[in-house]
């Protein structure tokens, strides 16, 4: 099986936002690997593996990111976890929105032919939960988003998809060629059958580090360098920032000294019992 | 032995507890027996608490109004910060009034030009990295403690951690101290200057004295830039030796080390086993561990890794490892190093004992150590770790399950003796940082020569004439 992987870099979730002149000030941003995407490569190496002899390629996992140089430290840990090869596309975080970045994969896609595009469910920055479906319009092709679970049937020409709803897993099957954009639980365990891998082998919960043989493997690896131009992707932004702020500072609480005065202030001063 | 609550076997005199109740703001002291034990002990579970107050002033005014007040009754006090210590530094266990500095925590303003801080002694130390991060400074002494130890109780041990590699221990990064004495003086020793060669630098003297000689009440710090780009490796070597030569292969690299430390395979797989957590290599395979964190050049990918992995792999120092692609999996990795001491506590009895030894001397006395503990210690659990690094070994004998608290503190203290004398005979020290306290005094003999001793005690009898400054730690 070929899969499409895509990733991107984002601040440090757990570091606090700076602003500067209405914009996120991301000049000392530490950057990483968005988590989902993370979990989207190591769901694809599952896929593309036998777990008793992992160093034997079942398929290629090919890891795309739009965005400048730096990115390809963020391509390089996902081809020293296990990947085979990166293209990285040439390009700045504020020209892109998710239009732009469905299309620019669309030219991949349609470049290379793979079997299946992962992608994490959504960038942690700004959590916009939408390239995926718009690149599965934009192809044509099925989608089946928030995977938690992903099984291949009808001899690889199918995948059987769980996802996590209010009231339980909802299973879906997709024909292949497809996106799957999956959720945190992909890495679970035992949350991917690839018909190759016994079906009761269980992985250790979360994606791989990358080994020392990984590290020394991935210097070798290629990774191709695009430009938008190069895909004749048209940079026109459909979605501009016009300001960021901050939300505003919430109030200092207070300190009651009974039940009584409590349920009296809920009621009375802020109504809302 | 194990903690037992304690009824109030002792009481303040009278006459001082009626001074102390008018005299300081009311919810000040308390005696109440819950308070007494969680007050009265540190992370050593060897001698149970027993204080008879405990006191949590809010001011140095208040500090030096409570010593004055307790040199005038003669009453033995306790300075107390984040209670993390290991060697019994902080227990009261004889009618000692606790002197808590917990509430004074304020955090001054950062001085970016010249890079200090002035914090109070109370501050947990996590609070002033995350004050000096704010401003990408970082006060570089970090320990597995950092959530509850405070800059006090950091200053008062010289503690050192996992950082002492690269920036040396505590005492290197104390600018300035506020000090009270025995008798209520209040002292200023040094400020904010880098530079100050004006007589006796007695601030040095506070710094590890273990709160026998003063209490300190705050600090000028001394900050640095922040790390940029560190990168955590958790290595597979063969054996001690191995590890040794890879510090060698490691010091040569392509980036300054921050870290170096030291795991016996056992240490993984129980904090594996007890905290739920996966082992990064799949399983174990066998020899023993490095976790290693460095600094990368600015501007270095984690490709300038790559080529000196490729080195130690080859020449067989690295049998197998992986490498921290994201903050997440770097704190992963510093977990099972860090959850050590608290999974040994939680799921046994330990006894801990905290060497330093010259690099040179680390194998010889590695081996000698083990054919000792096979001749003591028969079949018994021994956890080893440590910052091998700076030469910083802990060791930790377990309790066996089937023998009682007494007899296994009675037989490890007769091991000691045996073991110090390995230490002193391979040139090494017998508390590399979890200092004397209560429970290393007996063997502070076989680190420090008479004449030293002798003139510990001369300015001991200088500074607390009465004694009154955690009597019976570092020595009686």
């Amino acid at each position: 099986m070929k899969i499409l992987v895509t990733v991107k870099r984002v601040p440090d979730p757990e570091q606090k936002i700076k602003l500067k002149d209405d914009r996120i000030d991301l000049s000392a941003a530490n950057w990483q690997l968005n988590q989902f995407d993370e979990y989207a490569v190591e769901a694809a190496l599952r896929l593309t593996e036998d777990a008793r002899n992992p160093a034997t390629r079942l398929g290629e996992v090919t890891v795309v990111s739009l965005g400048p140089a730096e990115v390809q430290q963020q391509l390089r840990a996902a081809l020293a976890m296990g990947a085979d090869k990166a293209v990285r596309v040439d390009s700045r975080d504020e020209d892109l929105d998710a239009d732009i970045v469905a299309r620019t994969v669309e030219k991949l896609v349609r470049r290379d032919s793979p079997d299946l595009v992962l992608m994490g469910k959504l960038a942690a920055d700004n959590e916009g939960n939408e390239v995926g479906q718009r690149l599965a319009g934009y192809l044509g092709w099925p989608q089946a988003t928030f995977a938690s679970i992903i099984e291949v049937v009808e001899g690889g020409k199918a995948l059987l998809v769980g996802r996590e709803v209010d009231a339980g897993v909802e299973m879906k099957k997709v024909r292949l060629p497809a996106v799957v954009t999956v959720d945190l639980r992909i890495v679970a365990p035992q949350a991917i059958k690839n018909g190759r891998t016994p079906p009761d082998h269980a992985y250790p919960e979360g994606p791989r580090y990358a080994s020392l043989k990984g590290i020394m493997a991935a210097k070798k690896k290629p990774i191709e360098e695009l430009t938008l131009a190069q895909l004749a992707i048209q940079p026109t932004l459909r979605v501009r920032t016009v300001s960021v702020r901050l939300p505003p500072p919430r109030k200092a609480g207070i300190k009651v000294s009974s039940v009584q005065e409590l349920v009296d202030k809920l009621h009375n001063e802020a109504k809302v019992i | 032995m194990p903690v037992q609550m304690t009824t109030s076997l002792y009481a303040l005199p009278p006459a001082l507890e009626a001074q102390l109740l008018t005299q300081l703001p009311a919810g000040t002291l308390s005696f109440d027996p819950a308070d007494l034990v969680l007050w009265g002990r540190d992370w050593t579970r060897v001698h149970p608490p027993a204080p008879a107050a405990v006191a949590w002033p809010r001011s140095a005014e208040e500090v030096s109004l409570l010593l004055r007040l307790c040199h005038e009754h003669r009453v033995p006090v306790v300075p107390s910060g984040g209670r993390t210590g290991l060697a019994g530094g902080a227990v009261a266990a004889r009618g000692e009034l606790v002197l808590s500095l917990s509430r004074m925590n304020q955090l001054g303003p950062i001085d970016t030009v010249a890079e200090t801080v002035r914090v109070e002694a109370g501050a947990v130390t996590q609070a002033v990295h995350e004050h000096a991060a704010r401003v990408g400074l970082s006060w570089p002494i970090d320990l597995a403690s950092r959530g509850s130890c405070q800059i006090g109780g950091n200053i008062a041990t010289n503690a050192g951690g996992v950082r002492v590699l690269r920036y040396g221990p505590t005492r290197h990064w104390v600018l300035g101290l506020e000090v009270v004495t025995a008798q209520g003086t209040l002292l200023q020793l040094g400020g904010a200057l880098h530079k100050d060669n004006t007589g006796l630098d007695l601030r040095q003297l506070f710094i590890g004295s273990e709160g026998t000689l003063g209490v300190i009440t705050a600090a000028t710090l001394k900050l640095c830039k922040a790390p940029e780009s560190m990168d955590v490796l958790l290595l597979q070597v063969a054996d001690l030796p191995a590890v040794l030569r890879l510090l060698g292969a490691a010091r040569q690299g392509p980036f300054s080390l921050l870290a170096f430390e030291y795991m016996a395979r056992a240490c993984i797989e129980r904090v594996c086993q007890h905290r739920g957590l996966r082992h990064p290599l799949g399983g174990d395979r066998g020899g023993c561990y490095v976790l290693l964190e460095v600094e990368r050049p600015a501007g270095g990918t984690q490709q300038v890794l790559a080529g000196w992995l490729e080195q130690v792999l080859s020449q067989g120092l690295v049998q197998d490892g992986v490498l921290a692609t994201s903050q997440r999996q770097a704190q992963e990795l510093w977990a099972l190093r860090e959850g050590i001491s608290e999974t040994l506590g939680t799921t046994g009895l330990p006894h801990k004992n905290d060497v330093a030894l010259p690099l040179s001397a680390l194998p010889a006395f590695v081996d000698a150590l083990e054919a000792l503990f096979a001749q003591r210690y028969p079949g018994w659990e021994v956890f080893t770790f440590g910052h091998v690094g700076d030469g910083n070994l802990h060791i930790n004998v377990m309790k066996p399950p089937d023998m009682d608290p007494a007899t296994f503190y009675q037989h490890t203290q007769q091991v000691d003796h045996d073991l110090f004398r390995l230490v002193a005979r391979h040139g090494g020290s017998i508390s590399a940082e979890h200092g004397i306290g209560l429970l290393k005094k007996a063997y502070l003999s076989y680190a420090r020569s008479p004449a030293e001793i002798a003139l510990m005690r001369a300015v001991k009898q200088a500074l607390d004439p009465h004694g009154i400054l955690n009597p019976g730690k570092i020595f009686d």
